[in-house]
């Protein structure tokens, strides 16, 4: 019963729903001040996301005459429920709100999923902006899915003693053992290669081809307004802290034994992965274009992922 | 409900009203001085960030819409179908003198301006062309117009 | 019991020759026979399972009481063990589902009494192949089979390029029933015997040249068949004119004899799957034909080529699976195939639909469909998600058990080959994904082509087969572990122990061993199911609370397209820069453009490669055969 209880909890509060709501705002917002810093400027306040999000749930909601309404209105509740499940598979230190044997197939899936609802729900809405939109999302997608596949296969065949692993748990208890797996010089190109797929997978400023706002007028998101707005855009405020967790997860999974020792831990270095691989790109880099993006992804990141996959492979 | 979870909810929507501008930017017609100074409003000199603004490329995503230009005869039709498709609660602020007046192009064959006369505007930013901190007060001001907005929009 | 498989088989048979004397008279007569053909064939299948799947029997019939004498078989025999009955069941509900289709899909045509004839004897002569257990028998199901479906191909011959497909489907076709019987005759030559049973029996000590060129020549045979890689021309041709409910059968169980051959050939015939060499061989091939088909299926324009190459590309899984030789990539490799005949049986069945209604194919002259055909869409999508991988629908369940399959054959082996191919299969997910968001947004989603105006919601007699496959999909998605258990584990259990199945004939019943091939699903635990549930609940209050949907009022439905809307009144209208919204519809060729232009010239030299020319593919064909022999000499 205290087993059950204790996951619920789990599940509900502490590295599950409540403080993914919490944490995904305050990297959201961080990043918008990191940002605004780097540019020498005062910035939004942290909250900003959350503002955003309250004021496009009071904002009207309008359901163009060409959608489909229930796929359009549909596709992003489900694009958040699947990134908020998707959060819930992160481990704090040891301590996971949902465990399994196969995480990292599990996040593959789901992270695949919000990108699919973002796509459908663009289709449905009609408009041609949507169109091209979605085009380049899903180009975007098969561009970064290559090397972020060779970077979970690189880091499961090392934490698996010889057997390859895609279970977080293990993954962090190796990391225990041994030491954060960012350490190990031979991760160093994976590592490269994950922080690049972040922002794209994200779709962070300089990879945000799918709803360029200056190109093809939001582009995925042309025709939402109101609350399904609200929910893409805190999917994608989500789907921020999902993407720097699963970095932590896999490469800084510092334990020490005290629990609110490693949420601390933890925190700190969210915050530290959303700045490196978001808010310094976002703040020197222009928009890429979307050829640039595939190219970029299959040659440079997926080479990075591929060499230390080799390294792995070979035993060094 | 359970402590009034529904009203303080609403509260916050309204707060929040007041404190996310996302900003579309028609030119119905302008030379072109009132857009270089929207712009300069969003650089980091000005950083229209601290109050929430953010450029928005679809008018459904928009709370503010600024207008700029004296309303010609070739955008009139775009503009009132371009702010028919933004969702309520925003507000209309016209930057420049051209859309309040029709400045030096009143009574043109091609201007069907000023933009009153289709639709109700909130802020009037007037000067030809307004300094970004004009535009920035007009901004503020069409703020919390929008909070005043939202909280009529449950009653 | 023992007499149940020749029954199933006889029955379809038998049903085809009545349909042809009694059909003639009126719809309802032909209703009447196919039907229960049908369904006596499924229910004699479906009565087998507890015995031979449960408790692990094999039934053997001999025909005429031929039994055999001193150890050596002379009659013809029909062997089911759990592999066979797995595809025998593929087979049925397949059948049964393309039939029932078929009753309201082929109403408008005329002549439909042969195309049941046909049909009924392309049903009888799969399941025929499928539960033989005699080598001959199944070159001659082979041959049945291919000129039934060569006819029923060509059936709608007014159409365009009908005989054309059905054409090179002939010509190309008939180089792997030579391999088949050429395989067959030297294994005939060397063993003097045709028995399944007696040949795997004798097959391991016999190991000689001739027995593997007869291996080449009989793995090109069943590659042909399953339209691997320098074979996939055939498919898209033949799929993309023949009626949807053959191309379900074609896809769903054509496709399946091939890879039911292959399974039969590798791991009871030769046993050879062990060797390094025959793995390579078989998951190359696989691995080759589920990339390359799926590129081509990037550039396709009619929906159904398109979902032809997604249906060998698919195989291209099932064979890469069971290549691994392990017991967890058969019992994947099984998985998959019969999720690929239900996933895809439903998008043919779903295209058919589509075609029916609005009488085209083209993706770039179709267009918002959703709002005439909510059902379709809904059915649609459900296959589509199945196919792309997506959880909770069956393709995720038996593709990420290829994945773990594949990646746990790489890190055993140590082999950097199977790594690739693992890092392929993913890829290939993601671009099954990629042209199945291009389909959803051509044909479903978007703005309503001119003429999909006045398309209407396809008839019940459509839907309802189609909602068989589509629950179906779900169900196995959900419980894939009771189906492992139940299923998979039998069937992969019964192919890798030859000796039982070579027992069980010739010297009296033997139950088969169990293998654990499970211990990898697992994952969706209930608590899984709670928090979604708690999370919708959390999303359900955010949207209570906040402000009520406006709904258009005075324009309608938007039933009406291109109409001229006032500034005013454009509140409802799509955004168009500020412009007057006209009719726009980001369709198939438009999509994709960045990966499309990296990829110029892979795209260039497949596009000439599929020349269309029936010479050129009979050379493919002959190409890989001699390829395959070299191969086999060189290394098996």
């Amino acid at each position: 019963m205290i087993g059950f209880i204790q996951s619920v909890l789990n599940i509900l509060l502490l590295p599950g729903l409540a403080f993914t709501l919490i944490a995904s705002i305050l990297l959201a917002g961080i990043d918008r001040v990191l940002v605004a810093r780097m540019q020498r400027r005062v910035g939004p306040p942290v909250l900003q996301p959350l503002y955003d999000v309250l004021k496009c749930l009071g904002k009207e909601t309008i359901v163009p005459r060409k959608a489909n309404e229930k796929v359009f209105l549909l596709a992003p509740a489900v694009g958040l429920i699947s990134v908020l499940v998707t959060a819930m598979f992160l481990p704090i230190g040891n301590v996971s709100a949902i465990r399994t044997n196969a995480d990292m197939i599990v996040i593959l899936y789901l992270l695949t999923l919000a990108s699919v609802t973002l796509i459908v729900g663009s289709a449905a809405s009609g408009s041609p902006f949507a169109g091209v939109g979605l085009s380049r999302e899903m180009v975007a997608m098969i561009s970064y899915e290559l090397p972020l596949v060779m970077v979970m296969l690189t880091v499961g065949f090392v934490c698996g003693n010889g057997l390859a692993t895609f279970s977080l748990a293990k993954i962090g208890a190796y990391q225990a053992a041994n030491g954060p797996l960012l350490l190990n010089p031979v991760l160093w190109p994976a590592a490269i290669a994950l922080l690049f797929v972040i922002p794209c997978e994200v779709g962070q400023q300089p990879f945000d081809i799918d709803e360029a706002e200056t190109e093809i007028c939001e582009g995925v998101l042309a025709e939402y307004s109101g609350k399904p707005l609200a929910q893409f855009k805190m999917m994608h405020n989500v789907k921020m802290y999902v993407m720097s967790g699963l970095f932590c997860a896999l490469f800084l999974n510092i334990q020490t034994g005290f629990f609110l020792a490693d949420i601390l831990i933890y925190c700190v270095s969210c915050v530290l992965v959303t700045f490196v691989s978001m808010s310094v790109p976002h703040a020197v880099t222009a928009r890429f274009r979307v050829e640039q993006v595939f190219k970029f992804y299959w040659t440079v990141v997926t080479g990075c992922a591929a060499l230390s996959l080799i390294l792995v492979w070979i035993g060094l | 409900m359970l402590f009034d979870l529904d009203k303080k909810i609403n509260e916050a929507i309204d707060d929040a009203a007041s404190k996310s501008l996302w900003l579309y930017h028609i030119n119905a017609g302008s030379c072109n001085g009132c857009d270089i100074e929207i712009v300069a409003a969003l650089t980091p000199r000005y950083d229209a960030e601290r109050l929430g603004c953010k450029l928005t490329g679809s008018p459904r995503q928009a709370d503010i819409v600024l207008v700029s230009g004296p309303v010609t005869l070739q955008s009139r039709d775009r503009l009132i179908r371009t702010l028919a498709q933004v969702p309520e609660p925003y507000c209309l602020v016209t930057v420049g003198s051209c859309p309040c007046s029709g400045n030096v192009f009143k009574g043109s064959y091609a201007v069907c301006g000023p933009v009153d006369k289709y639709r109700h505007v909130d802020v009037s930013v007037a000067g030809c062309t307004p300094k970004p901190e004009a535009i920035m007060a007009g901004i503020a001001q069409a703020a919390a117009i929008l909070k005043e907005k939202r909280k009529g929009m449950h009653e | 019991m023992e007499n149940f498989p020749i029954l199933a088989i006889m029955t379809l048979f038998m049903g085809a020759f009545i349909n042809s004397l009694v059909g003639r008279r009126s719809h309802k007569a032909r209703v009447a026979v196919v039907f229960t053909t049908m369904a006596i064939s499924l229910l004699l299948v479906v009565s087998m399972v507890p015995a031979v799947m449960f408790r692990g029997e094999i039934i053997t019939y001999w025909m005429g009481g031929w039994a055999p004498e001193a150890g050596w078989a002379y009659g013809i025999g029909l062997e089911v063990d759990a592999l066979s009955l797995f595809f025998g069941l593929i087979v049925t509900i397949a059948v049964m589902v393309s039939g029932t289709y078929s009753f309201t899909y082929m109403k408008r045509d005329d002549s439909q009494v042969n195309f049941y004839t046909l049909f009924l004897m392309l049903a009888g002569s799969v399941l025929g192949l499928v539960l033989s257990g005699d080598l001959f028998n199944i070159f001659v199901m082979v041959e049945i089979m291919t000129f039934t479906a060569v006819a029923l191909t060509a059936f709608r011959n007014d159409t365009e390029g009908a005989l054309e497909g059905a054409f090179k489907y002939l010509v190309v076709g008939s180089l792997g029933s030579v391999s088949i019987l050429t395989g067959t005759i030297l294994i005939y030559g060397c063993l003097h015997t045709l028995n399944l049973a007696q040949i795997a029996d004798l097959a391991i000590h016999t190991r000689n040249p001739v027995m593997v060129v007869a291996f080449g020549f009989l793995f090109v045979g069943f590659c042909t068949k399953a339209f691997m890689f320098p074979f996939q021309p055939l498919a898209a041709d033949a799929h993309a004119v023949a009626p949807a409910s053959i191309s379900m059968m074609i896809s769903g169980v054509l496709t399946k004899c091939g890879v039911y051959g292959m399974i039969r050939l590798v791991y009871v015939l030769f046993q050879n799957i062990g060797q390094t060499h025959v793995q390579y061989l078989v998951t190359g091939m696989g691995c080759l034909t589920m990339f390359i088909c799926v590129t081509m299926a990037f550039n396709q324009h009619n929906f159904k080529r398109l979902l032809a190459f997604h249906s060998i590309s698919q195989v291209g899984y099932v064979i890469t699976a069971i290549g691994l030789g392990t017991a967890v990539g058969l019992g994947a490799g099984l998985y998959h195939a019969i999720n690929h005949t239900l996933f895809k049986g439903l998008l043919f069945l779903v295209a058919g639909a589509v075609q029916h209604q609005t009488g085209t194919l083209d993706l770039d002259e179709l267009g918002g469909l959703s709002k005439k055909m909510p059902k379709t869409t809904l059915l649609f999508l459900i296959g589509a998600a199945s196919i792309s991988g997506i959880p909770p629908f069956n393709g995720f369940a038996s593709k990420w058990m290829i994945y773990q399959s594949i990646f746990s054959k790489a890190v055993n082996t140590g082999n950097i080959f199977f790594l690739l191919v693992c890092i392929v299969a993913l890829l290939t997910s993601v671009l099954t994904l990629a042209s199945f968001v291009k389909v959803a947004q051509s044909v479903f989603f978007g703005q309503c082509a001119v003429l999909c105006r006045d398309a209407e919601e396809c008839e019940k007699g459509m839907r309802i087969p189609m909602w068989v496959l589509a629950i179906l999909c779900v169900v196995l998605g959900l419980f894939p572990d009771q189906f492992g258990e139940l299923f998979l584990k039998p069937a992969a259990g019964a192919a890798m122990g030859a000796d039982v199945y070579a027992a069980a004939m010739l010297s009296g019943k033997a139950v088969t061993s169990m293998p654990a091939i499970y211990g990898y699903i697992g994952t969706w635990s209930p608590i899984v199911w709670i928090v979604l549930l708690l999370i919708v609940t959390a999303g359900m209050t955010i949207f209570s609370v906040s402000a009520p949907i406006r709904k258009p009022e005075a324009l309608g439905e938007g039933e009406v397209e291109d109409e001229h809307v006032l500034p005013e009144n454009a509140k409802y209208e799509p955004f168009f820069s500020g412009e007057e919204s006209v009719h726009s519809h980001v369709t198939g060729s438009d999509l994709f453009w960045g990966f499309k232009e990296n990829w110029k010239k892979y795209f260039s030299f497949w596009h000439d490669w599929h020349s269309g020319i029936v010479n050129d593919y009979e050379l493919y064909g002959v190409v890989f055969l001699a390829a395959a022999l070299i191969y086999c000499i060189l290394f098996i």
